[in-house]
């Protein structure tokens, strides 16, 4: 497999706090990493970089060799419509337009809008009967899945997940986990920030972070998949 | 999706897009109102400023120097140069002349005046003019001016003198010092050098009768003098059809500093520019194009109060209308920032999907414009009836709405949105997602 991700000491300061003192890593391409670690240990701040919404202090983070320390604001806003599918534990999905139409959106920002393969998208996270709610008429793990199905409408190289369960009940982390499941079987890339360490079993590989260091990286196996749910 | 963005954007939050478009309707009312003011004041206080009389006094350009005193001429009769009465109606043949509401020529003779054949004469000065002249146009129309266009503060006692009549009006201090001279009354008028010459009032020649009609009051020399038609004083005089000074009554703009300069030193397209505004200097300078020989002077005193009035209402009208779009960018700059924070979150997930910064900025300025028409709309309409109610207490009559001021309005909105928005505008598309989503 090739490699999609390559990080390489890469720091990231704000101030006098150090979110990120040197990390190094490879992601290849179509694997689940599960990164995990205590809440300010630089998870999200690893992702936000990756994802272009962020420039590290120093280092490289290169994603489908573009190395996103070099780009400027301009190149990074790119990137994301190109490169990167979002998932966040909000959900953030834009309240006012519909399932369907917040699928558009991010085809809007890439390129050029297809309803039917927004509809299509949808119904491939199981809401073909919601497509025109509003994200207020939506279950979280309904909106959950519109965000899911937003971050693949672009054919992203890489899918970040910031805590895609978190804001989630028991029966709607689920079915979005086997989404997720689904997605890594398609041969999706996906970085997953998660606290639960059975959710991070089900990644191929966990990395671990604490105060900014990567300081363990687990490779799971069928058992530790088996385990979950 | 731009438009369902924008619209969905627009329809959101209606108080506080009230708020905004309450902002641009008062100030584009005002703007409005005092642009229309503006565009009418102009030809309003113009005309208005007519009843101050001529504005432009014309006289032969080899003229010797006059013995005037108090605005009367003194000299004889037989000095000095003098222009033809015939050659006014090209008057109305320049390319201003619409702006030349009137003229009057006059004609100042010495004479002798006597309340009855042999009575006594009395010394003093016969002003020939015009009351209501028809005066023959080239084009084949006439034209009808004189005195009460020129000079209407002029109050008359009785009534004017017909042109062409011998008739008379005295002035009210002649009047007053020769008590037997009353309206109904015939005088004898005569050239005063054959009084000089001769000692025994009762070998004077007849003068001509005139039958005094009214009594006029100037408040000036005119009061010490007899006004008669100008037949009369160019009889007396011996100079058939001729005149000496002709005062015009022109609508004019201001002065500015570009209406001062040399013709002869300006371009091809300023002189043009020059010729083509009613300017007083380049109305006097059409009007000694059409009458050769002669010397035409700004009545500075008038036309110097008019420029100066009409420069500070407009200059006061603008300071208003600045004022109002200030007043008015102000409150949308508020507003704007208002709702550029409510809707962080919103653009934060737009930015990290991939939203350029025009994108965004995009977005918020088709809502700033889209209220900017909307209260363009309903300011122009506020406005136009303002200007009526304005026009109406300021000028007598209502100030018609003018169309052409709509796009202007328009135009002025956008800015004021526009310029309003810009600093939220710019915050909103520089907005950094990550602290954002992270709900910082």
């Amino acid at each position: 497999m090739a490699t999609l991700v390559r990080v390489d000491d890469l720091r990231k300061e704000f101030g006098k706090v150090r979110a990120l003192a040197g990390v190094s890593f490879n992601v290849e391409a179509g694997e689940w990493i599960a990164i995990m670690g205590p809440s300010g240990s630089g998870k999200t701040t690893l992702i936000n970089i990756l994802g272009g919404l962020d420039t590290p202090t120093s280092g490289q983070a290169i994603v489908d060799e573009v190395d996103v320390a070099r780009l400027d604001e301009s190149g990074l806003t790119r990137f994301r419509a190109q490169k990167i599918g979002f998932i966040f534990q909000q959900f953030h999905l834009v309240p006012y337009l519909t399932a369907v139409e917040n699928v558009m959106l991010a085809q809007y920002f890439h390129s050029a809008t297809d309803e039917k393969e927004a509809q299509l998208a949808l119904e491939r996270v199981g809401l073909a009967d919601r497509i025109e709610h509003l994200p207020g008429a939506l279950s979280g793990g309904e909106q959950q899945r519109v965000a899911v199905a937003r971050a693949l409408i672009n054919h992203p190289k890489l899918i970040l997940a910031d805590e895609p369960t978190g804001n989630l009940d028991e029966a709607n982390e689920e079915t979005v986990i086997q989404l997720f499941r689904e997605l890594h079987s398609e041969g999706h890339t996906i970085l997953m920030v998660t606290h639960d360490p059975a959710i991070g079993n089900l990644a191929d590989r966990r990395i671990e972070f604490a105060h900014g260091r990567l300081v363990k990286v687990t490779p799971s196996n069928d058992a530790s998949r088996n385990a979950y749910r | 999706m731009f438009g369902r963005l924008v619209k969905e954007s627009f329809v959101r939050n209606p108080r506080r897009k009230l708020l905004t478009a309450a902002a641009l309707v008062v100030g584009m009312a005002v703007a409005t109102s005092t642009l229309t003011i503006a565009l009418e004041v102009g030809d309003r206080l113009a005309r208005e400023f007519r009843s101050l009389g001529a504005n432009l006094l014309v006289t032969p350009q080899s003229d010797t120097l006059p013995v005037e005193i108090g605005g009367v001429d003194y000299r004889p009769v037989n000095e000095g140069a003098y222009l033809s009465e015939a050659d006014l109606g090209k008057m109305k043949t320049i390319f201003w002349r619409h702006n030349v509401l009137g003229f009057t020529p006059f004609l100042d003779v010495p004479i002798a005046i006597q309340q009855s054949e042999n009575a006594a004469p009395t010394r003093t000065m016969l002003i020939g003019t015009w009351n209501a002249k028809e005066v023959p146009v080239p084009d084949g129309t006439t034209f009808k001016t004189g005195v009460s266009v020129t000079h209407p503060w002029w109050k008359i006692r009785g009534r004017w003198f017909r042109d062409g009549a011998n008739e008379c009006v005295i002035g009210a201090a002649l009047a007053k010092t020769m008590p037997g001279i009353v309206p109904g009354k015939v005088i004898y008028v005569s050239d005063e050098t054959g009084v000089n010459s001769v000692q025994d009032h009762s070998t004077l020649a007849k003068g001509t009768p005139l039958e005094v009609v009214g009594i006029v009051s100037t408040d000036d020399a005119e009061d010490k003098a007899v006004l008669a038609p100008l037949e009369i004083a160019q009889n007396i005089s011996g100079h058939p059809g001729k005149f000496r000074q002709l005062f015009v009554s022109a609508l004019t703009k201001p002065a500015d500093a570009f209406s001062e300069r040399d013709p002869l030193k300006m371009t091809p397209t300023e002189y043009d520019r020059w010729f083509c505004s009613p300017y007083i200097s380049s109305i006097a300078f059409q009007i000694k194009t059409v009458l050769p020989g002669t010397e035409v002077r700004t009545i500075r005193r008038v036309a110097d109060t008019e420029g100066n009035i009409l420069s500070r209402v407009s200059t006061l009208l603008w300071i208003v209308t600045l004022t109002a779009l200030i007043a008015a960018a102000l409150a949308v700059a508020a507003t704007s920032a208002t709702t550029v924070l409510e809707r962080r979150g919103e653009v934060g997930v737009m930015k990290a999907l991939g939203a350029t910064n025009t994108l965004v900025a995009g977005i918020f300025l088709a809502e700033q414009l889209l209220l900017a028409i909307a209260g363009a709309s309903m300011g122009f309409v506020l406005g136009a009836l303002l200007a009526r109610s304005l026009g109406s207490s300021i000028f007598g009559t209502p100030a018609s709405p003018r169309l052409i001021l709509f796009p202007v309005v328009l135009g002025l909105a956008a800015i004021v949105a526009f310029t309003g928005s810009l600093i939220p505008l710019r915050r909103a598309a520089h907005f950094n997602p990550a602290p954002i989503l992270r709900g910082e």
